[in-house]
Parts: structure tokens; sequence; C-alpha cells
């Protein structure tokens, strides 16, 4: 199983299990083609909704006159600090999780403990708990320590899952490397963290990128925990959107113009990283 | 009065500041005195003073909104205004008062949410405010505002936590009264001659007889009065609730029936605004709403039912007429840093200028200050189609006092309000019958008190 | 740094071992800090009677600590959410699963043309769920659907879905399913470019049909992904929140508040902490308690097989 984790979708090298001919392969383009129309239809709806002018916003003819209207309206208002709040926060919350999680992941790597499967199997249980069993007790416990509402505040509770993520996918980098490189320099009288450090680390560079788009992606599309520990100050974009929700077509161009602004990042970051995702989505749940 | 700005030995002016203080007496000289003389023939004292301002989306807040430039002209604070929906607004505030948070400085004091919120002390009460003359001058007078609407805004002591800006007032109306009229009705004055009218007319000319908005917890209680029911057995010291007497029964049996046979598809997802929109677009008929969006279906400028709107009284019920009325209030959440400059924003947004303004220039008819009420223009902008909802709010107003309404005064109703929406939504989806539904109500109702602390 | 010249005593093993503890320190403090500490300060809370409203009285009130647990075992709201939580996420599992298959199956063929198809399918799954909410929001109100209106255009006009009782949790299920049949896609994708040529070329040649194939050759080799994709789709979906805020808040009645839904609705419309710390206690435990069944009936001989 850990086989899949390196296997890449994305490369054209892909395998077929039966030969198809010619013909089939026009009518498979066409199935394809036609699947990817039907299916993202709705997300291309909402696309073309944030350019539409506002009073024509739930229009259904597909021709009409493309405006920047709703993108302007964003700026007056909470959604330019609350799209640099998300930057802010997603940002802080990936370089944190792995200046923390990457020295642990290689430990756990290279180093036998005993208790490296207990570990494994509590950061597990992490992953499983719902959100609501721990903004409950952050909440409480923000309140008395002054986090309520902050930055620092999402930062902290985003490592409920950007931490175990780190740990669990550079794991798996760090092991796809063999220890003979390093124990030559150990050998040589280097010390573990500055082999790490020159030799090792610069070899998994592709999975670290990988690792901290997938962080920084998840700490993005928190939508809960915002909700919940922000208000004003540190209200992030995906919070914003929703105080826009009303019937009338003046706030759904905004609504439809932010959501594009909001998933345009993480986008492009998927896109970049897409060699990677299948490993970064199950990344640490079979180990031998 | 003519306004120059006093030369300020203290402070160093930018050129900015400058530019706004002579842009700002501009605009005072233009306008008559907002109760803030004060403020003028000074440099703005509250210059770079943000505020945070939050309050659902209701009329009122959204028509001031155009106005809040000219108040940070006048006084140099910045307003960062927002109105998320109604839901989301209370529980977005409640989680903040609870907190007792700083993140907001003005802040709607739901009108069910009143008890619960100043009874719990999140707010900051007012009167150091406005009996001061240094911060308010008597000719704003406190005593203008309407005292069944500024009640629910005082503890039990009667201390004064918030000024309301709506009295909202429940009447019926008829956006397409022509349908009515060809089936040979009038505007329905019981809930016996409503159905007999939403039978003639569903569905003519592709209109939908009824819409509402999916609040039941506000939109039915009238409905549950009328048939004979209560809320609480008797409030304040009883609070056992009674949803599920026989008049209770009957009265969802008959709410959630109108709405499934009469109401336009998907109608429990509609909010207020969505409900307005329908009406505004002639799609639904009858509704029976606050006086405050009902007004709107005679603006020329976005309602295409101008000509065919007509207004009655609410119905009453074989118990009674019992039009809801609510308040809802600008108020300081407790915890804010900027009580002065947000008391300002108070002060200038319920003005007697601002309130008339906003009648107006912006067709605001519910209006919580005798003296604007008092003018010939309320009358004016009150009346649509040859309609006079001027009297139709004061008589409304007036029938409430007699007491009805103290239910949404007592702190656990909005667990009740929830209840009652769920109820609704179960029987007007058919998914147990009105008796089985009401008894979970009641049920859960009585949970959730013992839940809060309530000895029933 | 030379540790060895140092001591003769420590050997260079047990330095190294330090040095890696040393890395390894932080992060299991960090852990303990942000998932144990947590943990206990919940329990603790759902043996009070929290309420923020009386936080002077309910506040460290331990003097009847297994109340919300009792009232709990009597609470039918409480209840129908578990239920509606056990459907939803059978639904949405099965459907992923379901969808996801098809979708590798037809793409799975060297091509550029079909790489770029399955890039673009990456969208609904990397999408901020709060906009996955919003789409949806607009295909499932009829007045302003696109879909509601092209039925209505050819003949088949359709009510309103999310105010449906008997189908506003399939319309969640069917939005969560276009969000997040791309990770079962993806997953089943790479399992099925690891099955080798031979066996079916095999097939093939001794005149095994494409259904025949798949029933016997290439279902039970991506059985045992199969099986890690359901898992991990069944954990997150105790997990659904955005699409139920923003389309039902639970509705109509409750037929789509979920357990996690509940738990909201008590904490943050009134402030009933201790009740909804309770109601979060025994979503974890019963999260990791079915997970540690399925664990062992399904996972781990699926685990050996690989």
């Amino acid at each position: 199983m850990s086989m899949v984790n390196s296997v890449d979708i994305f490369s054209v090298r892909a395998r077929t299990p039966v030969r198809r001919r010619r013909r089939q392969r026009i009518w498979l383009y066409i199935a394809a083609g036609a699947l990817l129309l039907v299916v993202m239809f709705p997300f291309f709806w909402m696309l073309q909704m944030s350019f539409r002018s506002m009073d024509d916003i739930f229009g259904f003819s597909l021709i009409f006159k493309p405006t920047l209207e709703n993108y302007g309206a964003l700026r007056t208002g909470d959604f330019p600090k609350s799209f640099w709040n998300s930057v802010a926060a997603s940002v802080t919350s990936t370089l944190l999780s792995l200046v923390i999680g990457v020295p642990a992941a290689y430990s756990l790597s290279r180093a036998r403990f005993h208790m490296q499967n207990r570990i494994a199997l509590w950061i597990l249980a992490t992953r499983m708990a719902p959100p609501i069993a721990f903004t409950i007790p952050f909440y409480l416990a923000y309140r008395q320590l002054n986090l309520q509402d902050t930055i620092t505040g999402l930062v902290i509770i985003y490592l409920t899952f950007n931490l175990a993520l780190v740990i669990w996918m550079m794991q798996t980098y760090f092991d796809a490397i063999p220890q003979t490189l390093e124990e030559a320099a150990w050998v040589d009288g280097c010390s573990v963290w500055g082999t790490f450090l020159r030799i090792t680390l610069p070899l998994t560079a592709p999975g670290l990128a990988a690792t901290a788009v997938l962080c920084f992606i998840y700490s993005w599309n928190d939508f809960f925990f915002a909700l919940i520990l922000t208000r004003t100050k540190a209200q992030t974009a995906p919070v914003a959107i929703v105080n826009f929700m009303q019937y009338e077509g003046w706030e759904w161009g905004k609504i439809a113009a932010g959501g594009t602004l909001v998933m345009l990042p993480v986008i492009i970051f998927s896109f970049l990283v897409r060699h990677y995702l299948v490993r970064g989505l199950i990344a640490g749940s079979l180990k031998e | 009065m003519s306004k120059k700005p006093k030369n300020q030995s203290k402070s160093k002016f930018t050129r900015r500041q400058v530019l706004k203080l002579g842009a700002g007496a501009l605009a005072a000289t233009a306008a008559t005195p907002f109760g803030v003389p004060t403020l003028l023939g000074q440099a703005k004292p509250y210059a770079g003073t943000e505020i945070n301002v939050s309050c659902w989306s209701g009329p009122y807040p959204k028509m001031l909104a155009s106005y809040i430039p000219e108040f940070t002209e006048m006084t140099g604070i910045k307003v960062n205004y927002e109105t998320p929906s109604f839901p989301i607004y209370n529980q977005r505030m409640d989680l903040e008062l609870s907190t007792k948070g700083s993140g907001y400085d003005v802040a709607n004091i739901t009108f069910i949410y009143c008890a619960r919120w100043i009874g719990a002390g999140w707010f900051t009460p007012l009167k150091p405010y406005f009996s001061d003359p240094n911060k308010t001058p008597s000719d704003w007078e406190p005593e203008d505002f309407l005292e069944g609407v500024v009640t629910p805004h005082r503890d039990t002591k009667g201390t004064l936590y918030g000024f309301p800006w709506i009295a909202d007032a429940m009447i019926s109306a008829s956006a397409r009264f022509d349908i009515l009229k060809k089936a040979g009705f009038g505007m329905p004055d019981t809930f016996e001659e409503m159905e007999t009218v939403l039978k003639a007319v569903h569905k003519k000319e592709g209109v939908a007889g009824f819409v509402n908005e999916n609040h039941h917890g506000w939109t039915w209680i009238p409905y549950l009065y009328g048939f004979g029911g209560k809320v609480f057995r008797d409030p304040p010291n009883d609070l056992m609730p009674m949803m599920d007497s026989p008049e209770a029964i009957e009265a969802a049996e008959y709410y959630g029936r109108i709405l499934r046979e009469y109401g336009p598809s998907g109608v429990l997802s509609f909010m207020y605004d969505q409900a307005n929109q329908f009406l505004k677009r002639g799609r639904a008929n009858l509704i029976t709403f606050n006086h405050a969006w009902l007004l709107q279906l005679g603006d020329p400028e976005t309602s295409k039912v101008t000509k065919t709107v007509n207004y009655a009284m609410m119905p009453a019920g074989p118990a009674g007429r019992f039009p809801g009325v609510a308040s809802h209030a600008w108020g300081i959440p407790l915890a804010s840093k900027k009580k002065d400059a947000a008391w300002e924003f108070i002060k200038w947004s319920l003005s007697k200028e601002i309130l008339k303004r906003l009648l107006i220039e912006k067709g605001y008819g519910s209006i919580t200050r005798k003296s604007v009420i008092n003018t010939p223009e309320f009358k004016e902008k009150n009346l649509v189609n040859g309609v006079d909802l001027a009297e139709l709010y004061l008589k409304t107003i007036d029938v409430a006092a007699s007491g009805y309404m103290v239910y949404r005064t007592i702190h656990v109703y909005p667990q009740i309000d929830k209840q009652v929406d769920k109820a609704i939504e179960i029987v007007t989806s058919k998914q147990m019958t009105a008796k089985e539904a009401m008894k979970q109500a009641q049920e859960n109702s009585v949970r959730e008190l013992k839940r809060a602390g309530v000895k029933l | 740094m030379m540790w060895f010249n140092k001591s003769s005593l420590i050997s260079v093993e047990a330095q190294r071992k330090r040095s890696f503890l040393l890395g390894l320190l932080p992060a299991l403090v960090v852990l303990a800090a942000i998932t144990i500490a947590p943990a206990v300060y919940l329990f603790m809370t759902s043996l009070t009677p929290l309420d923020l409203t009386r936080q002077e009285e309910t506040a460290g009130d331990y003097s009847r600590p297994w109340t919300n647990y009792v009232e709990l075992g009597s609470d039918q709201r409480f209840h129908n959410s578990v239920w509606v939580q056990v459907k939803l996420s059978i639904f949405t599992v099965l459907l992923q699963l379901v969808v996801g298959l098809g979708v590798a199956l037809l793409l799975n063929a060297p091509s550029r043309f079909l790489e770029a198809v399955r890039t673009v399918f990456l969208i609904p799954m990397v999408l901020p769920p709060i906009v996955v909410s919003i789409i949806w929001k607009v295909i499932y109100i009829p007045d302003v659907s696109p879909i509601h209106r092209l039925l209505e255009v050819f003949g088949f006009p359709i009510e309103s879905l999310i105010t449906n009782p008997k189908l506003a949790l399939w319309a969640i299920a069917v939005a969560d399913t276009w969000e997040w049949f791309p990770f079962t896609m993806l997953i089943l994708l790479a399992a099925l470019q690891m099955i080798p040529d031979e066996p079916l070329e095999a097939a093939r040649i001794d005149g095994a049909g494409s259904w025949q194939l798949f029933q016997h050759i290439i279902l039970p080799l991506i059985r045992p992904t199969i099986v890690v994709a359901a898992l991990f789709r069944l954990i997150d979906s105790i997990k659904a929140f955005p699409l139920i805020y923003v389309l039902t808040n639970g509705g109509p009645g409750m037929v789509t508040e979920v357990t996690n839904y509940y738990a909201f609705i008590e904490a943050f419309n009134f402030s009933y902490w201790g009740y909804a710390g309770a109601i979060s206690v025994l979503m974890v435990a019963g999260v990791f308690f079915f997970s540690w069944l399925i664990n062992r009936m399904a996972g781990r001989s699926a685990l050996q097989e690989t």
C-alpha cells in the first residue's frame, strides 16, 4: 500500500489496464469532456455570477456584459482585511507546523523509539476528533488567555491538524531516503542535525514544498474554527463571505466575487503540487 | 449658526485633517444641528477613532448605511459597519457578548434577546450618556421615544440600556389586491376569512396565495394567541411553556396548513429578505408581517406592486387580535473601549433629523420618536395606494400595549423561539402531526429551560 | 560537535538517540498541549452545567456531574442526530466510492487530455468548503437555480429539495459527493494504475469481456484501497458542517441535523457549554470506538494484503 503513496496519477506515463482502440478513444474523450462539463457546471456557474452586474446576478441568459463591479464592491468594507488575515493565519500556521513537525518527523523516521506506534495512534486519533471537540475547550481557554479574535489563536488551533499532517507526510519522505548517506556523514563526525540540514533536508525539498502547500490549503479552507474563534479583528475570508449572505442581488455579487477570490490561491497551489496529492491525502495511515 | 473650526494649539493637524475639518464645517452648516453642538466649533475630538458597529440587516440599518460617511465627516469617527443576516447576527453577537469581548462598540439589541443580554449584564447602562448635558444636549430628548418600545430595553430595575430604532409592528398586506377584488373579497379580518380568501386566490395569475419568512418564532406567535394559546403560563413568575395546549396545536395546524397549501415552493427556506423580494415582484399575495418591510411594497423604485398593494390590521383569531410588536435598539456592549464615540453614533443615528431624513428620503416608516410621528410627512410617507399605514402602525402599537408581548421580555424566550421554528417547520413539511410536533416542542422547551436554570 | 571524545562511557548511539529525542520533544509537548489538555478540559466542562449567561453559578459546579450524560440518554433530539449522522455518512461514503470509482475507470488511460480532465476534477476537493456551500445554495434555491430552471424549461419542474424532509439529506449528500469524489477518484486511480498488465491481457485473450475483467481481476486487486478510501471518507464525514450551516440549518425540522451540528447549536446559540461538551465527548468516544471496530474487522486484513 505504501506504493500507492508514490504513484503519480498526473504523470502521462500512467499505464492502461486494457489496450483501447483508436475509435474507442474518441468516444472516451467525448464522454470525459461531457462529464467534465456536467460535473464542473456548478463551479463555472458561480464563476460567471461574479462577473455579472448586480441587478442581473441571478439571470439565466449566458449572454451578458461582464463587469468587475462585484470585485470593486469588495474593496470597501471588511473583505480585504479578512483576506489578509487568511494569508497571515495560513502562512504562519504552515511555518510553525513545519518548524515543529519536520524535526519530529525526522526523529521518528531515523530513531527507533519504543513508543513509535503509540505516537502514530495518538496522531491518528487527533485527526478523527470532530472540530467541535476542540472548539469548546479552546474557546473557553482563549477567553482567559485573551486569545479571542486573534491570529495567534487561530494559528495555535490550526496546529491540531497541521502538525499531524507534517509529521506524517515528512516521515514517509524521510523513510524513502536511505540512511547510508547520513551514516557516512556521521562517521565523518557531523552532528545529527547538521547532517539533517545539509544532506537530508535538501533531498526532500519537493516533498517539503508539497507538505507546506497542503498545510496552507487546510488552514486557508478552515471555516469552523474561524467562525467561532474570531469576531472582527482576526476574521478570515471564508467567514467574511458568510456575513454577506442575504437574498438580495447586490450581496450575492459580493458573495460570488469573494468566493472566487478565496478559492484562487488554493486552486493554484493544488495545481502546483498535484503530483503529491495522493500521498498527502492518505499519508501516514498505513505503516509497515 | 456658523461653524468655523477654532484653532487648536495642542494638536498637530495633518493636511488631511484640516481638509476634513473644513469639509465637516461646510456639511454642518448645510444641515440643521444634530444635537451635537459640543462637537461643532472644536476640532473633532474623535478624529482617528474607529468604532465597530453591527446590526442585522433590517430596513433601518441598511438605509442608514448611506448616511454614515456624513457622520464620519462630522465627527472624525470611522465606522466599520456590518449588517449580516438576522440569525447570523444573533448567533455571533451572543457569542461575542458572552465572552465580554470588546470587538463591537455599537450593537443591536435584538428584541427576543434583550432580556437575555441585558439580564446577563452584557450591555452598558446609558443614563450617564443621555443625561449628561456635556454629552447630549437637551433637545435630543430621550423621552421623545415611544415608551412602549423603550421598555423592553430596560432591566427589572428600570435602568435603560438601548434606544429603539424600530417599532416592528405586524400588519397584513396583499401585494396583489386586484386578484382578491376580482374574486370578490376584501382584506381578510379573521383567520377563517383569510383561509377562505387564500383558497380562492392561490395560484391565480401564477401568484402564490401566501408567503412569510421562516422565523416562525416571530410570525406564528400572533396566531398562537389568536387561537387562545400562550407562550408561558404566567410570565414573569410562572415560566412553564404552553406549547402543547389544544389552542397551540390548533394554531400550529392552521399556520402549517396555510404555509404548505398556499405558499410558494421552498417557502420554509425563505428569510425576510427573500419573502420581501417575492412580494415586491408580485410572486406572492398575502402576508402578515412587519410594517417596516411591507411599507417598501409601495416604493416605486424597487417594487412592482405599488399599484396593487393593500394593507389591513393583522387578522384576529377566535380569541382576539394579537399583532406582534417588537423593538430593536442600539446599545453599547459592556466591554467596548470606545463608549464615548459609540454614544456619538447612537446619538446621531437616532436624532430627530436623521430619523426624519430616513422617513422622507428613504421611505423608512417605522419611526420611534413621537416628534417625528406627529409630522405631516409621517402621514404622507405612510400613505400607500390610499391606505393610511400610519394609522395601522399606531393602532397596532396601541393594541400591543395591553401586555401580551411580555413573552419576549423573558430571558429564556430565545430557546422557545427556536423550538417554535422547528415545530412549525415540522408541521408544514408534514413530518409529524401538529399534536406530535407541539408535544415535542413542549418537551424540548422544558428541557432547555431547566438547562438554563429556570425553576418550573 | 564532537561528542565521541568527550566521554567514552556514553556511546555514540545513545548520544545520537538523545539528539533525536530533542528533535521530537517540542512536537510532543505541543501536541500534548493542544490535544490532551483540551480533551481533559472538555471532559471536565461536560461535568458541569456551564452556561455563560450564568457563569458564576455554573462554572466549576460539579455537584451533579453526570446530569448532562443522563439527560442525553433521554434526549430524543440527540438520538435523532446520531441517526441522521449515520445515514449521511453511509450515503456519502457509498456515493463517493461509486462516483469516484466510475470516474477513475473512465479516466484511466494515458492521454494528455485525460490528464487535464483529472486535474480539473481536483477543484471541488480543494475549494474552501464554504465556497462549495455557496455554489450549492444557488443550485438548490428554485428561484435562482440554473438546474431548476433547466428542468422547468424541459418540462420537469421540481419542488425545492432542501425544504423537502424526504430529500433534504440526499441533497446534502449530493453536494458533499460533488465536493469529495475527487478524493476517492485520486486514490482509486492510483490503485488502478498499479494493476499489472499481464493478467488483464491474458484474460482478454481468453475472451473475457470488460465487465468480467472488472469483476474478477480489477476489483479484487483494488479492494484494499477501496477500504482505505472508505475509512478516510467515513471519518471525515463526521465533520460535515458548512453545507448544513449554509443550506439547511439542520432542517426542515431536524432531518439534516447531525450530531456535530446539534452540539454546535447547543454551544453557540445558547451557551450551553456543559451540555455541548457532553455531546462532544460522546461523539469523540463514538468515533474512536467505531474506527477501532472497523480497523479490527476490515482494515487489518486489508493492510495485510497490501
